[in-house]
């Protein structure tokens, strides 16, 4: 990739935090206040293992294992998202830092880009776990909601963390401590990626405001991708209405389904959709789009004219998690591969060919120093001003769960 | 051997026919009678789920939300088997007909569109029609073509992909059936004067294009009477041209059964179809497909994916079984047969 072209892309309010860019993304979570930051003061870094387990399914897996000498096993299963694991430039199969982890354990990663959708995936692996059955899968890389709920459930295993070092101790502070795995043994955050507006100022002019997807101007009339995912969709409506996606309630839901509905009536709405929005942007079918920061870079590495911006009102953010799914076959060595990428030299290799935001500390000062201008980017190292204007969805209950997709489906045409 | 299944003359249908019924009984019955079994559900993934038929009394609320849904499949489903229909009998025709040496070969090339994935296909679908391809540029030339004129994320997108993606399942029982067509019954027809048939073609063609075209011309808000008219001027154009009475009163009853199986062939997979509306369609064309998949995915809704699953295929066998008896069941085995 040139990352000349990615690096000198215009950014709105370039301000940076060199190097502790990341700090910047503690800011706006203390700003946000999860419930489970207030509980668990940023910072702390208590052992998870010692603390008792509160939530149901959480076994005491340090003490069965400690027991037991272990090595890393001859194979491990990855289930993880496309363009998600930095590759080879000569050969698209070649994952370099999957390749150093096989070099020092022997293990053979057999990395699958499986996870197109967090719901779908879902789909796949729940009769499976229902049943009590090995999934396949050694580790799991999904969305926060969606690994909260698999918690929620009982089907994952809890990190026996003594395995765990590299994770226990570069962590990003902020990423401790949420309210659906309160003691950080149960996930390890992959990446974080921001929600905003992608478009092409060549054909909008410039945009800083959310309330160009509910415009019907002539310029971008029809030719506007909306997020599939419902959080993402809901949550631009709900800051756009001035609502707080950290609390979405049932009235929230439904004002924001009728700001969408309507904007769908007003046919500026092409389409609902997934990762393809890139294509739309890139091929023109569409000028202004919902889109995630990671995938932006790479649409701005093709056509540096587009633009990606957290508006005024807000974006959203969110991280993509390390699951280890209940009754996997290689824990071990699944707790030894997710530690490996807590290394910063490691990391970094990671965040500098997906471009999304990295939850390991000491990764910044790295990239700082093979990659200057990439350590810049505000997309990857957002600015203190961005991240005080970024919003995690708050958590839902089943039934509020299930009343926003149903609300959600209405929208996109599917209820 | 021999004689042992000379004394016992079941056991030679009963051992052909125990793989096919089998299959049928793992793959088919045992799926179905799980989702019906489903279908009577209620509850939610992390509370459990228990008996209940509350899928199937809610059914006015059920009817009143999902109606429209259901209908724009049966219309999408529909529109899409009779421009199959339309596009492979010509096809079929002259394969069957004037193929001559190179039967073999358009046969194949008919087929060979399905040696890609389907998926890969409709995402062809999406380049071709998108808003900056070639295609559209034409289009966007010509006079009177508003300028926010689009084709992808539209029905036509949605209707020209299954269209598309089904147009084999159309062309080959129709070749079938148009391939058993004794030609020296063609000929004898020409004996007793069947000559060509220009006035009754063009009335004939300008009835059944006009029909057709305003339909569809309703059916998607689009200018009905200008719309019929063209299909009607089509139709007669076609009609005076190639249609002879030889052709009207022999080549085509007898290719019927092909039309029919074909219609079956094409009309089912298509009504269930999500891919299509998916990835072609906007929020106003998703087929009831994309609602089942919504709610067995997204929403974890299992009973009442289940229970819309079942209710499409109680109708879709329905439909099939007023189809059937219009047409007659002979025709559909014989043409089964034929096949």
């Amino acid at each position: 990739m040139d990352r000349e072209t990615l690096t000198t892309t215009p950014i709105t309010r370039r301000r940076l935090l060199a190097g502790g860019a990341l700090t910047g993304v503690a800011v706006f979570l203390a700003a946000c206040g999860t419930k489970g930051t207030a509980a668990t003061p940023a910072g702390s870094e208590a052992p998870a293992a010692s603390a008792t387990s509160a939530a149901p399914g959480a076994s005491a897996a340090p003490v069965e294992s400690a027991a037991v000498a272990q090595s890393p096993s001859a194979e491990v299963n990855w289930a993880n998202w496309t363009y998600y694991m930095d590759v080879d430039e000569n050969d698209p199969n070649v994952f370099p830092s999957l390749v150093k982890f096989t070099d020092n354990y022997g293990t053979k990663v057999n990395y699958s880009e499986v996870v197109n959708d967090n719901e779908e995936f879902f789909g796949t692996i729940q009769p499976a776990l229902q049943g009590g059955a090995d999934t396949g899968w050694d580790i799991v890389t999904l969305t926060d909601w969606m690994a909260a709920k698999l918690i929620r459930l009982g089907w994952v295993e809890t990190f026996d963390v003594a395995n765990m070092p590299n994770f226990t101790a570069n962590l990003v502070d902020t990423y401790r401590g949420v309210d659906w795995d309160p003691e950080g043994n149960r996930h390890a955050p992959w990446q974080s990626g921001m929600t905003g507006l992608g478009y092409d100022p060549a054909k909008t002019g410039e945009l800083t405001s959310l309330a160009a997807f509910f415009t019907p101007d002539d310029r971008w009339k029809g030719k506007v991708d909306f997020l599939s995912e419902m959080r993402d969709a809901i949550g631009l409506t709900m800051l756009k209405l001035g609502l707080d996606p950290a609390k979405p309630t049932r009235e929230d839901c439904d004002k924001a389904v009728a700001e969408l509905m309507a904007a769908r009536d007003a046919k500026i709405v092409r389409a609902f959709k997934g990762n393809e929005y890139a294509e739309d942007l890139k091929s023109g079918n569409v000028v202004l789009a919902m889109a995630w920061s990671g995938d932006m870079i790479q649409v701005l590495a093709e056509k540096p004219t587009m633009k990606f911006t957290i508006a005024d009102e807000g974006g959203m953010i969110w991280t993509d998690n390390s699951l280890i799914p209940k009754g996997a076959a290689h824990k071990y060595t699944a707790e030894l591969l997710m530690d490996w990428y807590y290394q910063p030299e490691i990391a970094a290799l990671v965040t500098a060919y997906v471009n999304y935001i990295c939850p390991v500390k000491g990764t910044a000062e790295i990239l700082k120093a093979a990659d200057p201008e990439m350590a810049n980017n505000p997309l990857i190292f957002p600015s203190a001003d961005i991240a005080a204007r970024l919003h995690i969805f708050g958590g839902l209950t089943e039934e509020d769960e299930s009343y926003f997709n149903q609300q959600f489906a209405k929208v996109t045409g599917k209820g | 051997m021999g004689t042992l299944l000379k004394r016992h003359r079941w056991i030679a249908p009963v051992a052909l026919l125990t793989p096919g019924i089998l299959w049928l009984l793992v793959f088919y019955l045992y799926p179905a009678v799980q989702m019906f079994q489903t279908s009577l559900w209620s509850g939610s993934l992390e509370k459990g789920f228990e008996f209940s038929f509350s899928n199937y009394t809610n059914y006015t609320e059920g009817l009143a939300e999902y109606a429209p849904i259901y209908l724009r499949s049966i219309m999408y489903a529909g529109a899409a088997t009779v421009l199959t229909a339309l596009f492979a009998y010509p096809l079929a025709y002259t394969i069957a007909f004037k193929g001559g040496r190179f039967k073999n070969l358009l046969l194949f090339l008919v087929v060979a569109p399905f040696f890609t994935s389907f998926l890969l296909r409709t995402i062809s679908w999406k380049i071709l029609l998108s808003d900056e391809s070639p295609i559209l540029q034409v289009i966007h030339m010509v006079p009177f073509v508003s300028e926010d004129f689009r084709l992808l994320a539209t029905p036509i997108a949605v209707i020209s992909g299954i269209t598309y993606g089904f147009l084999p399942f159309m062309t080959l029982p129709v070749y079938v059936a148009l391939e058993k067509v004794d030609f020296r019954l063609v000929e004898a027809a020409r004996d007793l004067y069947a000559g060509p048939w220009r006035p009754g073609g063009a009335i004939a063609g300008f009835i059944v294009g006009g029909g057709l075209a305003t339909v569809l011309g309703i059916a998607f808000g689009w200018e009905w009477f200008l719309t019929g008219l063209a299909g009607a001027v089509a139709g007669a154009v076609i009609g005076w041209l190639f249609i002879s009475e030889s052709f009207i009163r022999v080549t085509f009853p007898l290719s019927l059964p092909g039309v029919f199986a074909g219609s079956l062939l094409t009309f089912i997979p298509a009504i269930g179809d999500y891919v299509n509306a998916e990835m072609l369609g906007n929020p106003d064309t998703m087929m009831i497909g994309n609602v089942i998949q919504n709610k067995f995915l997204a929403q974890n809704d299992y009973p009442a994916a289940a229970a819309l699953s079942f209710m499409l295929m109680a109708g879709v066998l329905v439909v099939i079984a007023v189809y059937a008896r219009m047409l007659g069941t002979e025709e559909l085995s014989a043409s089964a047969g034929r096949l």
